[in-house]
């Protein structure tokens, strides 16, 4: 149970950062931000809807996207997304904060006792 | 910025619902059809794209219940859901919702009348400014209760030497004939104040100036002012603005009105609403003699601390300034009875502390009752509780199996006790509304005992604490009675489980837990009712035991002689002219005057010396006085056991004295007193009119002992004196022992005192019987109330009891049937249910004898006279609580005993 609850609070907040950086390249609906996240991870990531959408309405209480009405290419209306100033900010720090992070983590990963 | 963004969000949600549900639904399909088309595009066909897309969609409700999680308003949405579905089931079952709310409202609104009643009288603070700064002086004498009367002079000198308060203010009760412009003189309660009364409080006026230091000046040309209470300006001054400036007539005198007081300023005691307030400088301007400029003037003292200075440090200064009144009390009065003073200072945020005193202790006694009886309702409603969740295991299994979640489903039952409690809470407010009002008239028919002749308010409005108060206890007694029914809808099993443990999954442990709440309901209810009886045994102790004087068919009459034109030296012949018109009333037995009526709370007393009789001046008492007429004893059934009765014919003769059994015993021993001669000593001989210091009396009589001051004490040694040899008449209450109701003669005693004593009147007319009761209001007011709780509490435990059997012989249907069928008979059947019933009941006593115990023993601090040494009370108890749940135990026996083991066996 703990343990479940760990890696997929994990995989939330990555996810937020994720969603972020997919809409700072253009703002989409919510099923291109999930076509999106699969191609750019080259499948490794799927989305599916039950993740999304919390995700989005979380992300746009916190007021880091704004949703708004638009027609699709195909004549259909979706609501696309956008960065906020806020959002855009909000990406900048935690992308510095990844970098970091995984730069860290990743030194830690292939330390052997040679270089201690 | 993101919290205060979530909650805005959430608020507009919450207002555009409908609509963001249909945005949420649009996107959604938007999203379905987006996948649809990508597959399409990949080389699906339409239906198995269709298919596909759906598939990774997963349930749409579920992944809007998931996107409605996300916001804060959802818990709102839910919990209003949770309440409907609440509502729905507790409709669904009228019978037990009723006897649900019925027991809470009682149980809640006893908590919150009681507790009312402390607030207004004990927490509330006072609408000034800093309250808690505040203290009360008080005077303490060994074995009575606290005074908080000073003398002026000792007020002037604490106030002039203090270091411990930033203020030091005076307050003395008055009533006051008071006229406005154009309207008749009425009499109204006042207070005589200092100059910094209003200032030190920080009491600003509605309207006009307060009294200022100016006014309290002696001879100021503004001492007679007069600020009038809010609603002394509604009622009687028209709410006229441009009254200031303008006069009322104070007993005689104008007096200009300065300011109003604001409206929620009722002066210093709870209880007393006064109307007008006038300097104290302006006494001597309306009292001749004047009491201020003799600097006797009884006051009460409020001082505000300096900031940094404890009540401590305060009482420490004061106890040194207080030997000025303890000298000053040497000289008037005695060394001895001097010594024996003490002062004491109280935090007096809530105003002073004379009603406090009163009723504190009956106050918290109660308190503890009605939580216990609050506690005996939970009990109760939580073994139904239970007993019905046994009954809706089912349902709650087919939630968790269709994908409840246990979160969900303790919520749900929690919303179900909470709108129990609300119900009853709201139905408790009502009721404790009544309760309280009816309480306090109860309590302060006995207004006399206060000392306070002024008529006493209490206002008993639930306030925004009482409420708080009822709130808060509603929401507990909700938990403490939903905790285990959540308990077990938290642990319920899905659907599955049922088939393996058939329908009626009844645990052990369930039934362990029902029969425990019953055993602890009973305990409880012992408690009460032990206590009850404690009290009402108390009360009949007190009201049965020998007075000393007969209480029955005596009628008390106060003459205000002041109104008849005679002067106190005049009225001898006039009285007794009175007392022999009165006798010839048919229906009258005798008459007499008394200048101390016993048991009004009220005496005088002093030192004396026996001829002949060696005492040390540590060892001597005070010895209380009453002033009495002819045929006194006769009149009071008081048994005259050696000598004789005042009469007329002794005024003019050597003074003479009547002595009580106590009296002769302590200075006489086993030597008759009559004959017997003694004096009375120390300077205060103002009470013995006329008479010089050393005047020697002879005692001439022995009577029985009888009460003085107070019900509760042992009679005193007491000396009565003839009223008729003073050279002022000192008694004006007389007392007609009647042959049928006193009452019937009232109107013939009015008439002969008008026509008797010219323009005289009667100031106050009442019965010993009335008297007696008033005097003992809070022992009353504690037996009535604790006999109405312990019953309560009793037949509430008896329904929890006769609950658990009905539901236990529903349950064993089968094996009655059974037994039957073996060869049981019906009376076998229902003694075996009365004897599982009698083994609960058993157990009850078990755990409740001994809390009875103890419980009276927290009682007995408390009420310090309180004797609970009886075994009886106890006794006495026990059978009730057997007896009222034999009765409750009696119905399901019967139930038991004619089942049809055909019937029985089809089931």
């Amino acid at each position: 149970m703990s343990a479940e609850q760990k890696s997929s609070s994990l995989v939330q907040g990555t996810l937020h950062m994720l969603i972020l950086k997919t809409l700072a390249l253009e703002p989409m609906h919510g099923y291109g931000v999930g076509v999106r996240l699969e191609q750019i991870s080259k499948g490794v990531f799927k989305v599916n809807a039950g993740s999304l959408f919390p995700a989005l309405r979380r992300l746009e209480r916190d007021g880091f996207i704004a949703g708004e009405w638009h027609v699709t290419e195909n004549n259909r209306r979706a609501k696309y997304y956008a960065l906020t100033a806020q959002g855009r900010a909000t990406l900048k720090r935690e992308t510095k904060d990844w970098e970091q992070q995984s730069a860290a983590i990743a030194r830690i990963m292939s330390a052997s006792l040679g270089e201690l | 910025m993101s919290a205060l963004h979530r909650f805005v969000a959430g608020f507009i949600a919450l207002l555009h619902r409908r609509q963001a549900d249909q945005e949420l639904d649009a996107e959604l399909r938007e999203f379905l059809d987006s996948a649809i088309e990508n597959k399409m595009r990949s080389g699906m066909s339409r239906e198995s794209a269709t298919r596909a897309a759906r598939m990774e969609l997963g349930s749409a409700t579920a992944v809007k219940d998931h996107v409605r999680d996300v916001g804060w308003e959802n818990v709102l949405e839910t919990t209003w859901l949770d309440v409907r579905y609440a509502a729905r089931t507790l409709r669904r079952s009228p019978g037990f919702t009723l006897v649900a709310v019925l027991s809470l409202a009682l149980g809640i609104g006893a908590n919150t009348a009681i507790f009312s009643l402390i607030n207004t009288l004990m927490l509330r603070s006072l609408p000034v400014s800093h309250p808690e700064q505040l203290v009360e002086l008080l005077s303490r004498y060994p074995g009575e209760p606290r005074l908080s009367s000073f003398s002026w002079r000792h007020y002037e000198h604490f106030r002039d030497h203090n270091q411990s308060f930033s203020d030091l203010l005076a307050v003395s009760r008055a009533r006051f004939q008071v006229a406005a412009e154009g309207s008749e003189p009425e009499a109204i309660d006042g207070e005589y104040v200092t100059g910094n009364f209003f200032t030190a409080l920080g009491v600003q006026p509605a309207v006009g100036r307060v009294i200022n230091g100016q006014d309290d000046q002696l001879g100021s040309a503004t001492a007679a002012s007069a600020v009038v209470s809010w609603s002394y300006w509604t009622n009687r001054l028209h709410a006229d603005p441009a009254i200031v400036g303008r006069a009322i007539i104070v007993n005689g005198t104008p007096a200009t009105v300065v300011g109003v007081a604001p409206q929620e300023f009722f002066g210093l005691q709870v209880g007393v609403r006064p109307s007008v307030w006038l300097p104290a400088a302006m006494e001597p301007i309306l009292q001749k003699p004047s009491r201020r400029m003799d600097g006797t003037l009884g006051v009460g003292m409020l001082g505000r601390l300096r900031p940094g200075i404890t009540i401590e440090q305060a009482l420490a200064e004061m106890r040194v300034l207080d030997r000025y009144r303890l000298e000053d009390f040497a000289k008037t009065r005695s060394a001895a009875f001097a010594r024996d003073f003490t002062i004491e200072l109280e935090p007096a945020a809530a105003g002073f502390a004379a009603l406090r005193d009163r009723f504190a202790s009956s106050l918290v006694v109660l308190m503890a009752m009605v939580a216990l009886l609050l506690l005996i309702a939970c009990t109760n409603i939580a073994s139904m509780l239970l007993a019905r969740g046994a009954a809706r295991q089912h349902e709650m299994a087919v939630r968790v199996s269709l994908g409840a979640g246990r979160v969900r489903l303790v919520r749900h039952v929690l919303a179900e006790s909470l709108l129990l409690s609300a119900m009853g809470g709201l139905i408790g407010i009502v009721l404790a509304y009544v309760g309280a009002e009816t309480l306090v008239r109860i309590m302060l028919s006995g207004r006399e005992f206060l000392r306070m002749q002024q008529r006493i308010v209490v206002d008993v409005q639930p306030d925004l604490q009482v409420l708080l108060f009822t709130a808060a206890v509603a929401v507990g007694t909700a938990l403490l009675f939903g905790a285990a029914p959540a308990w077990h809808a938290f642990t319920s099993a899905p659907a599955s489980s049922l088939r393996v443990h058939g329908a009626a999954a009844e645990t052990r442990s369930r039934r362990l837990f029902g029969k425990t709440l019953v055993v602890l309901q009973v305990a409880f209810s012992i408690v009460l009712l032990s206590a009850a009886s404690l009290f009402v045994h108390h009360l009949s102790n007190l009201r049965n035991q020998d007075f000393g004087f007969q209480r029955a068919s005596l009628l008390l009459v106060t003459l205000d002689p002041s109104k008849s034109g005679y002067a106190r030296e005049q009225l001898f012949s006039p009285y007794q002219d009175l007392l022999g018109r009165l006798e010839e009333i048919p229906g009258v037995r005798s008459v007499t005057v008394s200048g101390v009526t016993p048991i009004s709370g009220a005496g005088a007393s002093r030192f004396i010396r026996v001829d002949g009789f060696a005492e040390a001046a540590e060892a001597r008492r005070y010895v209380p006085l009453n002033w009495v007429g002819p045929r006194y004893f006769e009149t009071f059934g008081t048994p005259l056991l050696a000598g004789r009765e005042f009469t007329f014919a002794d005024r003019g003769r050597p003074p003479v004295a009547i002595v009580n059994q106590a009296m002769a015993r302590h200075y006489f021993g086993d030597k008759s007193p009559i004959g017997g001669r003694f004096q009375f000593v120390g300077s205060s001989n103002s009470g013995i009119t006329g008479a010089p210091p050393d005047q020697m009396y002879e005692i001439v009589g022995v009577v029985a002992d009888a009460k003085y001051l107070d019900l509760r004490e042992t009679p005193p040694r007491t000396i009565y004196l003839n009223a008729f040899q003073e050279s002022r008449m000192p008694a004006n209450r007389l007392a007609l022992r009647t042959t049928g109701r006193p009452g019937a003669v009232a109107g013939d005693v009015r008439r002969i005192v008008i026509e008797g004593m010219k323009m005289g009147a009667v100031s106050d007319l009442t019965t010993m019987d009335d008297l007696v009761d008033a005097s003992i209001v809070p022992e009353r007011v504690i037996a009535m109330l604790s006999s109405f709780f312990g019953g309560l509490g009793a037949s509430l435990a008896a329904l929890g009891l006769y609950g658990l059997l009905a539901y236990t012989v529903t349950r064993r249907t089968n094996e009655f049937g059974i037994r039957m069928a073996l060869g049981a008979a019906k009376s076998d059947i229902s003694r075996m249910v009365l004897r599982g019933a009698l083994g609960l009941i058993c157990f009850g006593f078990v755990f409740g004898l001994p809390l009875a115990v103890l419980s009276r023993r927290a009682a007995s601090r408390v009420i310090s006279d309180l004797r609970v040494d009886g075994m009886w009370p106890l006794v006495l108890a026990t059978a009730a609580m057997l007896a009222i749940a034999l009765v409750a135990a009696y119905v399901p026996a019967r139930r038991a005993a004619r089942v049809q083991p055909v019937e029985a066996l089809r089931l």
